[in-house]
C-alpha cells in the first residue's frame, strides 16, 4: 500500500493561508489502512482547524468527506455538487489523489494535508515499512525476496557497502542492512550462488529516471 | 464516600475507556470544555483485558494535537482508578480542576462554526 | 471406600425439589448460588450477617494479582442480589434440617433487623442522624459506626439494621426516615423451606490471636491481627489506606509479621496450616511498601507456603524487587518497649540461635478456624466435624458432608483461598444439582414480558424524564422541581416528573402507567447510580413494553447531590447538564435486539484422567450427553501412577470404579487413541473434529461447552544421576515399589528425598505443590513397612498446607529427618566407588554432611502435557511453563476467557486429586449454566460493522482483546455478536469510522457530549 504520514498542523494552516471554508477530504484506500488519510483522519484535521479558528475567533466552515478512492474520476465526481461551497480541498490522499482531485475541479485551490512517503506494508498495528520504489523492473528473484532498490540506503546491487555492521545500517542503528538480509535468506535457502551472479548496472530508464510513465492496457480500453 | 469535588467536573459514561476514540475528546472541546481527563481501570485490572492502555495512548495522541492547535495538552488526562477508590477520584477531580482554572477558560469557545 | 458419589436420588421416586439452600453469602456462597440459578435451580441464600460478601468484603487487595478485592466482588454481590431465582436471606440462620435428599425442610430463623427491607432505600439518612456510635466490626473496631447501620457502602442488600443492643430508642431515624421503614416493633420469625439440597458455605473467622498471650494481642495497642491490617491498608478503612499504627496515630516504620499464629500449633488445638497466611502477609508487605515505601516489613515465617499457580513468583518478586525481608525463625514473644509503644520481638533463628529485634508494629497472621455458630449449625444439621471443627469430607468425595445431600465448599471444608473457594463453591453447586437434576427448571422462574413496541430509530423521540428527591438525598441539595420544570423544556421531552423514591414499588406503576398515557417510547430517571438501579428500571420499561435499551439514567445523587452538598446552587446547575446530557443521549437510544441462539446441549471434554472422567460423569448424571475425548488408549491419565493418598484412601480402586462407571454410562461417548484436529464456534455452539487411531477416523462433534482436561505429569528429573544409578529414582517410581510390595522397603536402610527437583527454579520458577506431600505419603509408607530406616528430606520449604500439616508433624514424630537446603547450595548426588553418596549442607551444625543412603528419590516437578497445538486450535492462553491461563486468577478459576471453555485438573496447575475432583465438579457448574439453557440471548452492546465504509484495513482484527473481528469472504470485518463484549476498543480505532458501539454509538456520545456545555 501507499504509505504517507500527516503534514504539521502549522504547515496546513500555512498552505491554507487565508482561506475560511475547507472541505477536508479522505481517501478510503491506502491512507485509510496505514492510519493517514481515512475517515477517523479527516475527523481529527478538521477538528483540529475548527479549535484553531474557534481560537482564533474566526468565522470558518469545515466540511468533512471521504472518498472511496481519490484515485478515480467518477468517484471524485460524485461530490462536485459539494466542492462548489468550499474555497480549498484539503486532500487526505496521496499524491496521485491529492493530483487527481486538483485536476477535476480546477481552478479550485486543493492542498495536500499529507506527505506520501512510500509503498510499504504493515509490520505490526501502527508500524509501517518500505518495500518497493516501482523502479519498474523487479529482480527480487535473485535476492531472497528482499529489494536491494528500496531496503539498501544506497541501492546497491552487488553486495554491501563497508557502512554494514552487525547487520545493520550505517544510516541508523534500527535498519537493517538489505545486503544482510539477502544474504541470510539466500543462505537459508541454499541459494548462495545467486549471490554470486554479478547484476549488471541497472537501466533505470523503466523507474523514473525515465521520465514520467504511463501504462496502456490495449484490452481492458473501452 | 460521597467526598466532595468541584462540580464543573462531569461525567460521560462508556462501557470501558477503550471505547474513548481521540474524536470524542476533541468534539469535547469542540462543544467548548476547557478539559477533558479519562478516568480508566488501574493498568493491569482492565475489565476488558487492554482497553485502558489503548486509551492511554491515544489521550497522548490528543494531547499532541491540542499543543498543535494551541490549546495546550495539559487539557486532557488519563487517570487511572479502581471502582473502589472514591478518593483517588476525587482527588484527581480536584487536581485536574486546579489545573484547568489555572490554565484559564479554553481559547476555543469564543467562536462557533458560522459560515453558511 | 467411602461412598464416593451420592448425589443421584434414587430412581422411582417422585420429582426432587428443584431449589437449593445455599447456607453463607461469601465469595463461595455466592458463587454456588448464581451457578445453581443460572442453571435453572432456584437457591436460598442465608447468611447469618445483615449482608452478603463474607470476608472476603473486608479484604483490601488479593494475591497474586494485587486486585483490589471489592472491585472484583462486587459484580457477584450485585448479581446475587439482582438474581430473580436468588432470595438472600440475610440476618438469619438456619435451625434445622428436616427431611430426606430431594426433599428436605429448612427451618430458617430471621433475626429483628427493625428496618423494612421492602421500604429501606439505603439511603443512609437514618445513620447520619444517629446519635449513638460503637465500634464498627467491619473495620474490626478500629473505627465507628452508628446504631442504625448499614455494614459497608457496597453491601447486597442495601438495606440498613438497628443494633438494638447499641440502639438508645431514641427515635430519631424513625423520624427522619421519610420511606417509613424504621420498625421498633419488628420481631425474629421463623420460615420453612422445601429445598432439594444443601450446600455448606458458612467460611471461617479468624482465630483468636488473644489465644496465643506470649504475643501480648489485647494487651500492647501495636500488636494487631492481618486482618485489623487488611483494613487499615483498604480505601474504606478506619485511617482511608493510610497506614498508621493505633497507639499514636505515627506512621510505623518496622512492621514484624508473625506467621503461623494459631496454626501449626498443637497447643490450641489446631495442628493444621491455615494455606493462605503466608501469601496474604506477603501481600500485606508488598501493599503496605506501596502505600509508603519507607515502610520495612519482616516476615517471620517457618515455611514459606508459596503453593498457588504464580505465587512463588510473587514471593520471589517481594523478596528480590520490593524490599520485604523474610526471616525463617520461630517467634517466642514480643514485648512492648517502655515509652515508645514500640515492640521486641524474641526468635530463634534458622540456625537455633535466640535474637531480638525492635519494631513499630506487630501484625499477627491468624489463621483461619470454625466459629462456634458454625459448629453449632454443622450440629443441628447432623454433618459430622473432623478434629479440627472442619467439615469431615473424603479426599476423593471433597464435596459432599457426611449427611447426603448436603454438600460443602470454601474455607470450611479445610482452609483455602478465594480461588479453591470460588472452584469447589461452583463444584458444590455441581454435586448439589447432580441429586436434583430432574428438578430443574421446576422453580426457578423465566419472565415473561408482553410483546415489545416497535420503536423505529426514525420515530420522533417521546421522553419521560422522572426526577428524584431519593428521600432527600437529592432533594436537600438539589432543587429538584427546578429541575423538573426544566427538563420539561428540553427537546423531545414530553413529560416530567419527580418523585419522593423513584425506586418504590408504586412509582415502578407510575411509570408504567406514564408510558402508556402520554405514549412515551425513551424514560430517562435523574436519580443515582445505574450499576445498582438501572437493571430495575430497565425491567419496568420493558414490563410496559419498551425495549430495555430505551432507558437511560442521569446520575444526580453520586454525581451530583452527595459530591457537591455544600454548593447547592451549584449541584441544581450541574443537575440539569446532566439531565440534559441524559436527554440528548436518549433521543438517539434505539431498540437493540437479542437474539437467541440455539444451544447444543452436549459437552466435550478433552482429557480422561480423574478430572476429565469425574467431569464426564457429574454432566452425564445431569443428563446431558459427554463425548470424553483421550488420546492414550487407556483412561486414567497420571492417576494409573498413584497408589495411595496421604490419607491412605485406594486410589486404584477409586480408578477401577470411576473407568467402570465411566464405561457403563450410556450418555458419555469414550474416545479413547483420539485426539483434537480441529476446532470452531462459540459457546452454546461449537464443533470439533476428532481423529480416532488406529484407522485416523475423523468425525465431527457438535457440542455447546468444552472442558480441558489434558492433566500434568511427573517430569522425567535432569541431574542427580537419575537415569543412570538404578537408586536414583523418582517420587511416583518410588511410589509404585512401595506398592508392588514390601520386600524391597525392608532392606532400605537409608533414603534420602530431594524436594524441589525442576520447581521454584529459574527455567520453572513455580511450586509443584503435591511434592511435599507426596514424599510426606511415601516415608511415612516405608515407615511403616520398615521403621528402623532412616529418612531424611532435603528441602526448601516444607508446604504442607490445610490438613496435610498433620502428617508433616507425624513423620517429625515417626523421625523422617528433615533438612533444609537453599537453592544456592542443592544436594549433591555422587558415586564414590559403589556406593551412592548424597552430600548437603546442614544448617544446624552450619557443616557438610555426606551420607550413603540405598535409595536417592526424587521429588520432581508436575509439568503439563504436551498442549501447545491444542492451545492453539482452541485459542485459549497459557503460562510460560505451559499450563494453561485460567480468566481470572481469583475469580474465575475454571473458565478460560473463551466463554463456553472451561479447565479443570492439573491441567490449570499442579494438583492433588481431591483438588481436582472438586475442579472438575466446578468445571461442571460452570458448564450446566450454558448447557441447561435451550437458547442463550446474544446481541445488546456489541459493535457492528458498516460493511460499505470498512476498508478491510485489519484494524479491529487486531485490537480486539478477544480476537473476535474477521475479515470476510467480502472483504469486509466481521463482527460475531455472540463473542463480542462490547469494550468499544474496534469503535475507537477503526481508521474508516466504520464501527460503532450500539448504545454507545459515536452519534450519541457526541450529542451527550454536546449538551455538556451550556447551550
Amino acid at each position: 500500500m501507499i504509505v504517507g504520514n500527516r503534514k504539521e498542523f502549522g504547515e496546513i494552516l500555512e498552505k491554507l493561508g487565508t482561506a475560511r471554508r475547507v472541505l477536508v477530504l479522505g481517501c478510503n484506500e491506502c491512507v485509510t489502512v496505514c492510519g493517514v488519510g481515512g475517515e477517523r483522519e479527516v475527523g481529527v484535521l478538521a477538528s483540529e482547524l475548527r479549535l484553531y479558528w474557534q481560537k482564533e475567533g474566526q468565522d470558518f466552515a469545515v466540511k468533512e468527506h471521504t472518498l472511496e478512492r481519490q484515485c478515480d474520476y467518477e468517484y471524485i465526481d460524485a461530490i462536485r455538487p459539494l466542492t462548489g461551497e468550499y474555497d480549498v480541498i484539503l486532500s487526505m490522499a496521496c499524491g496521485a489523489g491529492v493530483q487527481y482531485v486538483a485536476e477535476a475541479y480546477k481552478p479550485r485551490l486543493v492542498i495536500p494535508a499529507v506527505n506520501t512517503t512510500f509503498l510499504g506494508v504493515t509490520l505490526e498495528q501502527g508500524v509501517w515499512s518500505e518495500r518497493c520504489q516501482g523502479c519498474g523492473s523487479c529482480i527480487v528473484d535473485m535476492t531472497g525476496g528482499v529489494c536491494p532498490i528500496a531496503r539498501c540506503a544506497k541501492s546497491l546491487l552487488n553486495g554491501p557497502c563497508g557502512g554494514s555492521s552487525g547487520g545493520k545500517c550505517e544510516i541508523d542503528r534500527d535498519t537493517d542492512c538489505a545486503w544482510q538480509l539477502i544474504v541470510d535468506r539466500l543462505t537459508e535457502s541454499g541459494q548462495m550462488e545467486r549471490y554470486e551472479e554479478i547484476q549488471p548496472v541497472k537501466d533505470w530508464r523503466t523507474g523514473r529516471d525515465g521520465g514520467p510513465r504511463k501504462r496502456v492496457r490495449e484490452d481492458l480500453k473501452l | 464516600m460521597r467526598l466532595n469535588y468541584p462540580s464543573n467536573v462531569k461525567v460521560v459514561k462508556v462501557p470501558c475507556t477503550g471505547r474513548v476514540d481521540m474524536l470524542l475528546i476533541l468534539k469535547a472541546f469542540e462543544s467548548g470544555v476547557d478539559g477533558v481527563y479519562v478516568a480508566g481501570c488501574m493498568e493491569g485490572e482492565c475489565h476488558y483485558l487492554r482497553g485502558n492502555l489503548r486509551a492511554r495512548r491515544r489521550v497522548e495522541q490528543v494531547k499532541k494535537l491540542l499543543d498543535e492547535v494551541g490549546l495546550g495538552g495539559e487539557r486532557v488526562e488519563m487517570f487511572n482508578m479502581s471502582a473502589s477508590q472514591g478518593q483517588r477520584f476525587a482527588q484527581f477531580a480536584r487536581e485536574m480542576t486546579e489545573r484547568i482554572r489555572s490554565l484559564g477558560p479554553s481559547p476555543a469557545k469564543k467562536n462557533k462554526e458560522v459560515l453558511p | 471406600m467411602a461412598t464416593v458419589e451420592n448425589e443421584e436420588v434414587k430412581g422411582g421416586q417422585a420429582k426432587p425439589v428443584g431449589a437449593v439452600l445455599v447456607v453463607g453469602g461469601g465469595i463461595g456462597g455466592m458463587q454456588a448460588s448464581l451457578d445453581l440459578a443460572e442453571s435453572g435451580f432456584y437457591v436460598y441464600l442465608v447468611d447469618n450477617a445483615p449482608t452478603i460478601g463474607g470476608v472476603m468484603s473486608q479484604l483490601d487487595k488479593t494475591f497474586p494479582t494485587n486486585d483490589c478485592a471489592m472491585c472484583i466482588m462486587s459484580p457477584k454481590l450485585v448479581g446475587t442480589g439482582s438474581h430473580r431465582n436468588i432470595r438472600v436471606i440475610t440476618h438469619a440462620e438456619v435451625k434445622e434440617v428436616a427431611g430426606d435428599p430431594g426433599d428436605f425442610e429448612a427451618t430458617i430463623l430471621r433475626k429483628a433487623r427493625y428496618i423494612r427491607p421492602d421500604k429501606c432505600t439505603g439511603c443512609g439518612e437514618c445513620a447520619k442522624h444517629c446519635p449513638v456510635t460503637i465500634a464498627d466490626s467491619y473495620n474490626e473496631g478500629m473505627s465507628r459506626r452508628a446504631a442504625v447501620y448499614l455494614r459497608y457502602p457496597q453491601a447486597i442488600p442495601k438495606v440498613y439494621l438497628i443494633d438494638r443492643e447499641a440502639c438508645i430508642g431514641c427515635g430519631l431515624c424513625e423520624r427522619v426516615c421519610l420511606a417509613g421503614a424504621v420498625d421498633y416493633a419488628d420481631e425474629a420469625c421463623q420460615e420453612k423451606i422445601a429445598v432439594g439440597s444443601v450446600i455448606l458455605a458458612p467460611g471461617f473467622e479468624v482465630f483468636d490471636a488473644a489465644r496465643r498471650p506470649e504475643f501480648g494481642y489485647g494487651v500492647y495497642p501495636n500488636v494487631i491481627t492481618s486482618l485489623e491490617f487488611e483494613r487499615i491498608l483498604s480505601a474504606t478503612g478506619p485511617h482511608r489506606s493510610h497506614v498508621l499504627r493505633p497507639s499514636d496515630g505515627t506512621i510505623p516504620e518496622r512492621i514484624a509479621f508473625i506467621q503461623c499464629v494459631g496454626s501449626r500449633d498443637k497447643k490450641c488445638g489446631n495442628d493444621y496450616c491455615s494455606s493462605v497466611c503466608c501469601m496474604y502477609s506477603v501481600k500485606e508487605a508488598v501493599i503496605a511498601k506501596e502505600h509508603v515505601p519507607f515502610i520495612k516489613p519482616t516476615i517471620f515465617y517457618m515455611d514459606m507456603r508459596a503453593y498457588g499457580k504464580g505465587f512463588d513468583a510473587y514471593y520471589e518478586r517481594a523478596k528480590a524487587d520490593q524490599g520485604v525481608r523474610f526471616v525463617k525463625s520461630m517467634v517466642s514473644r514480643v514485648r512492648q518497649q517502655q515509652g515508645t509503644g514500640n515492640l521486641i520481638v524474641t526468635y530463634l533463628d534458622d540456625q537455633g540461635k535466640a535474637a531480638e529485634e525492635v519494631f513499630d508494629l506487630v501484625v499477627l497472621s491468624v489463621g483461619m478456624t470454625t466459629s462456634q455458630a458454625v459448629r453449632d449449625t454443622a450440629a443441628r444439621l447432623g454433618v459430622r466435624l473432623n478434629a479440627y471443627g472442619f467439615c469431615e469430607t473424603n479426599p476423593l468425595a471433597p464435596l459432599a458432608t457426611s449427611r447426603e445431600g448436603i454438600y460443602v465448599c470454601g474455607a470450611f471444608q479445610s482452609p483455602k483461598d478465594i480461588p479453591e473457594t470460588v472452584a469447589q463453591a461452583s463444584g458444590a453447586a455441581a454435586a448439589a444439582a447432580g441429586g436434583i437434576a430432574a428438578g430443574r427448571g421446576t422453580l426457578a422462574t423465566k419472565k415473561e414480558y408482553p410483546p415489545e413496541t416497535e420503536v423505529a430509530s426514525a420515530e420522533e423521540p417521546r421522553i419521560g424524564v422522572f426526577v428524584c428527591h431519593c428521600g432527600i438525598n437529592i432533594g436537600s441539595v438539589v432543587n429538584v422541581p427546578s429541575v423538573k420544570e426544566y427538563a420539561a423544556t428540553l427537546p423531545n421531552v414530553v413529560l416530567a416528573d419527580e418523585n419522593l423514591y423513584t425506586c418504590s414499588q408504586d412509582t415502578q406503576e407510575k411509570i408504567k402507567k406514564a408510558i402508556q398515557e402520554h405514549g412515551l417510547n425513551r424514560v430517562i430517571v435523574a436519580s443515582c447510580s445505574p450499576r445498582t438501579h438501572e437493571p430495575m428500571f430497565r425491567e419496568t420499561i420493558r414490563d410496559a413494553g419498551l425495549n430495555k435499551f430505551l432507558f437511560e439514567m442521569a446520575n444526580i445523587r453520586d454525581q451530583c447531590s452527595w459530591v457537591h452538598m455544600r454548593q447547592k446552587p451549584e449541584a441544581t446547575a450541574k443537575a440539569k447538564h446532566l439531565v440534559r446530557m441524559a436527554v440528548a443521549n436518549a433521543r438517539l437510544n434505539r431498540s437493540l435486539g437479542e437474539t437467541a441462539v440455539p444451544v447444543a446441549q452436549r459437552a466435550l471434554i478433552i482429557g480422561g484422567g480423574v478430572a476429565g472422567m469425574t467431569a464426564a460423569l457429574r454432566l452425564a448424571g445431569q443428563g446431558f450427553a459427554v463425548y470424553l475425548v483421550e488420546k492414550e488408549e487407556l483412561l486414567g491419565g497420571n492417576l494409573r501412577n498413584i497408589h495411595r493418598t496421604i490419607e491412605g484412601e485406594d486410589v486404584q480402586a477409586f480408578l477401577t470404579d470411576l473407568i467402570d462407571r465411566v464405561s457403563a454410562e450410556p450418555r458419555i461417548h469414550v474416545l479413547t487413541g483420539s485426539q483434537v484436529t480441529e476446532f470452531g464456534g462459540v459457546r452454546g455452539n461449537f464443533t470439533t473434529a476428532v481423529t480416532t487411531a488406529p484407522a485416523m477416523t475423523a468425525q465431527k462433534i457438535q457440542h455447546g461447552v468444552t472442558v480441558v482436561a489434558t492433566g500434568a505429569e511427573e517430569e522425567r528429573p535432569e541431574g542427580f544421576l537419575y537415569g543412570e544409578d538404578p537408586r536414583v529414582c523418582t517420587q511416583q517410581e518410588f511410589e509404585g515399589r512401595l506398592a508392588a510390595g514390601g520386600e524391597e522397603a525392608a532392606g532400605l536402610r537409608e533414603v534420602v528425598m530431594i524436594q524441589c527437583v525442576g520447581s521454584r527454579n529459574e527455567k520453572r520458577p513455580s511450586c509443584s505443590r503435591t511434592c511435599c506431600a507426596t514424599a510426606l505419603k511415601n516415608a511415612l509408607a516405608l515407615k511403616r513397612l520398615n521403621p528402623a530406616a532412616t529418612i531424611r528430606v532435603l528441602y526448601r520449604d516444607v508446604r504442607s498446607y490445610g490438613m496435610l500439616e498433620p502428617y508433616y508433624a507425624q513423620a517429625r514424630r515417626e523421625g523422617v529427618l528433615f533438612v533444609r537446603y537453599e537453592p544456592e547450595a542443592p544436594p549433591v548426588v555422587a558415586r564414590e566407588g559403589d556406593s551412592l553418596t548424597v552430600s548437603f549442607a546442614e544448617p544446624i551444625l552450619q557443616e557438610q554432611a555426606t551420607v550413603k543412603p540405598d535409595l536417592v528419590v526424587l521429588s520432581s516437578a508436575t509439568v503439563p502435557r504436551e498442549n501447545r497445538e491444542l492451545a492453539n486450535l482452541l485459542k485459549v492462553p497459557r503460562t510460560a511453563e505451559g499450563f494453561f491461563l485460567e480468566a481470572h486468577a481469583k475469580l474465575r478459576p475454571v473458565d478460560f476467557a473463551s466463554d463456553g471453555i472451561y479447565v479443570a485438573g492439573s491441567a490449570h496447575a499442579p494438583k492433588l486429586i481431591t483438588e481436582s475432583v472438586s475442579q472438575a465438579y466446578a468445571a461442571v457448574a460452570r458448564a450446566c449454566t450454558i448447557l441447561s439453557k435451550e437458547n442463550l440471548m446474544v446481541g445488546g452492546v456489541v459493535a457492528v460493522v458498516d460493511g460499505e465504509r470498512c476498508a478491510a484495513c485489519l484494524t479491529c482484527v487486531r485490537v480486539c482483546p478477544y480476537d473476535v473481528p474477521v475479515v470476510n469472504l467480502r472483504g469486509e470485518a466481521e463482527i460475531d455478536i455472540v463473542k463480542c463484549k462490547g469494550c468499544g476498543t474496534c469503535a475507537a480505532e477503526c481508521p474508516a469510522r466504520a464501527i460503532d458501539l450500539m448504545h454507545y454509538r459515536g452519534e450519541q456520545l457526541e450529542a451527550k457530549i454536546g449538551a455538556l456545555v451550556e447551550g
